[in-house]
């Protein structure tokens, strides 16, 4: 009876194994990687790493555009069954009409966006109204906390942080991050363990040459000039003229780049490096320095412009005033029209071209924003019979604000033809410096013979009796040339009898240059002279440069502390 | 026979001995495994809790840019001339002079030591 029993016994031990290692079998052989995935779906949570693009800061570490944490509001259609109350909510706290709202959600699938965004205080709302099938996900949005300072240096972002214009486009590579997957433990009741990572991938952070003080006050006049001339549109640099450093570059009408939905092309262009003109007068610096350079003219070399018109092609081109005979440099200070004709007929067309072209016009600079044009310089082979009329006075070319300020860096630097540039290093998040851009090559195109000549010919346009007067800052010497051109009428192809450019570029202060600084007004009204419209901004936009740089003036001299060391 | 009485006695007191040192192996991993557990709910806690500052962080930062940029305190001080930009009339620049002063009579060695 026993056996019997110890036999039933053993067999329903071993029965029971059996089940048990075939059980085993099943769950780790035959299924196992089913139940595996299984598994790992329910213990793994996988999250999107949130990507964050770089900081933007000024050359002074000042932040001038960065991220925000933000919510955005989505829906799953299918498990989504909003009332007629729960819209109107929604409406309310979105501030959206209905309508918008429900075109935003399709008829199937199980993912839409409906607002993307929201403030902090808008996603705390939506929360507490608690309805099925709304969810709410972290998103980052570009702040430019400078509104509309900048814009056309900044550029902007798309609403998926795409870079779309500025620093942002140019230098996406840096700025943007890819965020990659995140793999997190996480309970049956959904709670997630510690991840031990970093969870934001962050870009690389730019440095900017520009300054937020000097880029504020260069914007501030030129709204002011905006409104005193009723002009079209204005630019105005200011460089550094020994590095190419770009301190400030700011165009009119603007646009704030938190909100670039709402601005027109017109806001958007960067008429700095993306307009080209007729520069007038401003060009001189061709025929200038190429004749000096040339030796074909000394400063003191006569000229004869007392019949106040000169005939080129069958094109008379008159001076604004009678002169008798003047110097070289009397024909630059007074901005004589005929002079200048009658010295780039002594250089020649082909060495007009030839120095055109080495102080930069008809090609890019190469400064580092997207959009730049190179601006128009006929060959001298393609040159009309009127073109040794036109080109010496700066008709017939077509250049930009930044080409033109180039030049004259070459006066103020000593010969030397620089490349501008906005951004001076891409830094790590953590201030590890990545990329260097100071220290760019720049070519000498002039001797420091002739760019000291001409620099001391550009002195004497804002002394007394030149046609920049009005540029001269208290108590620093200023180097500059006034520009008053005619614009085209797109209509009958002619210059226009109404529409001018009116400019003044130059550099201070003048013998030791810390500022080159153009500034560009479009059809002005009431005036349109470069000396009356640009000149004074040009003066104003010094004058507080250069006392936040803290340079000293010149008519005081300075104070010698006799400091005895300890 | 003498000779196995000893033995006989350590495998009696060793299997319950194993036992025991299994139960306690087992509970004590069960335990530590809930303590590391517990410890890793702390600690996302606490990261979350991080995020949220840097949320805060990254907000207050925003507001503290806008609020020192030149153009808000400019626009703070407006009609007080010369307080942000100084009128450059008043402001007077100090050169180092480079030559050293004549020494002062003094006993002590330190300024005896100067060059």
């Amino acid at each position: 009876m026993n056996k019997k029993r110890e036999i039933i016994l053993h067999t329903a031990i071993i029965f029971s194994f059996v089940m048990v290692v075939l059980r085993l079998a099943d769950l780790m052989i035959i299924n196992h990687k089913r139940l595996a995935e299984r598994a790992k779906q329910q213990h793994v949570k996988v999250e999107n790493v949130p990507a964050r693009r770089g900081i933007i800061f000024d050359r002074l570490g000042r932040e001038i555009a960065l991220n925000l944490e933000r919510e955005s509001l989505y829906g799953d259609p299918e498990s989504l069954n909003l009332t007629n109350e729960d819209i109107k909510k929604l409406a309310l706290v979105v501030e959206k009409e209905p309508r918008v709202i429900l075109s935003k959600i399709p008829e199937g699938g199980r993912f839409a966006w409906i607002e993307r965004k929201l403030g902090p205080e808008a996603a705390e709302k939506i929360r507490a109204l608690d309805i099925k099938g709304l969810g709410l996900l972290p998103e980052a949005k570009r702040y430019y906390p400078n509104g509309d300072l900048a814009s056309h240096i900044l550029g902007f972002v798309g609403i998926d942080n795409q870079a779309l214009e500025g620093t942002e486009l140019q230098y996406d590579k840096y700025l943007k991050t890819a965020g990659g997957k995140i793999f997190l433990g996480r309970d049956a009741s959904g709670r997630t363990l510690s991840s031990g990572v970093n969870t934001e991938a962050k870009g690389n952070n730019v440095v900017l040459t520009i300054d937020e003080v000097l880029q504020h006050i260069t914007e501030k006049e030129l709204d002011r000039a905006m409104v005193k001339w009723r002009a079209a549109a204005a630019s105005a640099i200011v460089m550094d003229p020994f590095t190419g450093e770009i301190l400030a570059l700011a165009n009119r009408p603007s646009y704030d780049p938190n909100r670039p939905g709402s601005a027109s092309n017109s806001e958007r262009r960067n008429r700095a490096i993306t307009d080209c003109y007729e520069p007038g007068s401003t060009f001189k610096i061709v025929i200038g320095a190429g004749s000096l350079e040339e030796k074909i003219v000394r400063p003191n070399s006569l000229f004869d412009v007392s019949r106040g018109g000169i005939e080129a092609g069958g094109k008379t081109i008159r001076d604004v005033h009678k002169y008798g005979v003047l110097s070289f440099q009397e024909v630059i200070q007074k901005s004589s029209n005929v002079g200048s004709i009658m010295v780039g007929m002594k250089l020649g067309k082909e060495r007009i071209y030839q120095y055109a072209k080495l102080l930069g016009f008809g090609e890019k600079t190469g400064i580092d924003l997207p959009g730049e044009v190179s601006g128009w310089m006929v060959p001298p082979e393609k040159w009309s019979g009127t073109s040794i009329g036109a080109i010496p006075i700066g008709q017939e070319v077509a250049v930009t604000p930044l080409q033109v300020l180039r030049a004259y860096a070459a006066i103020a630097n000593g010969g030397f033809l620089v490349r501008p540039h906005v951004v001076s290093e891409v830094i790590s998040p953590d201030g590890q410096a990545l990329v260097s851009f100071r220290n760019r090559e720049k070519k000498r195109v002039l001797s420091a013979r002739t760019a000291e000549l001409f620099k001391d010919i550009l002195k004497s346009v804002v002394e007394e009796g030149g046609t920049g007067e009005s540029a001269s800052v208290n108590g620093n010497e200023v180097a500059g040339k006034t520009g008053t051109a005619q614009m085209t009428n797109p209509l009958t192809k002619r210059y226009s009898k109404e529409k001018y450019v009116s400019s003044f570029v130059g550099f201070v202060p003048a013998e030791d240059p810390k500022l080159a600084i153009i500034v560009v007004v479009y059809e002005p009204k009431g005036q349109i002279y470069g000396g009356v419209v640009a000149a004074p901004v040009f003066r104003d936009i010094a004058d507080k440069a250069l006392s936040y740089l803290d340079v000293p003036r010149e008519d005081i001299p300075q104070r010698n502390a006799l400091l005895v060391m300890q | 026979m003498m000779r196995e009485k000893p033995f006989a006695i350590l495998s009696f007191a060793i299997k319950p001995l194993l036992i025991c040192l299994i139960v306690i192996g087992v509970f004590s991993l069960v335990y530590l495994r809930s303590g590391f557990l517990r410890l890793e709910y702390g600690l996302s806690e606490i990261e979350q809790k991080k995020m949220h500052y840097l949320k805060e962080r990254k907000m207050l930062l925003a507001e503290k840019t806008s609020l020192l940029s030149f153009a808000k305190v400019e626009g703070d001080f407006n009609g007080k001339e010369g307080f942000i930009l100084p009128d450059r009339l008043k402001v007077v620049h100090l050169s180092r002079q480079k030559t050293y002063a004549s020494y002062k009579a003094s006993l002590e060695k330190k300024q005896l030591a100067e060059p």
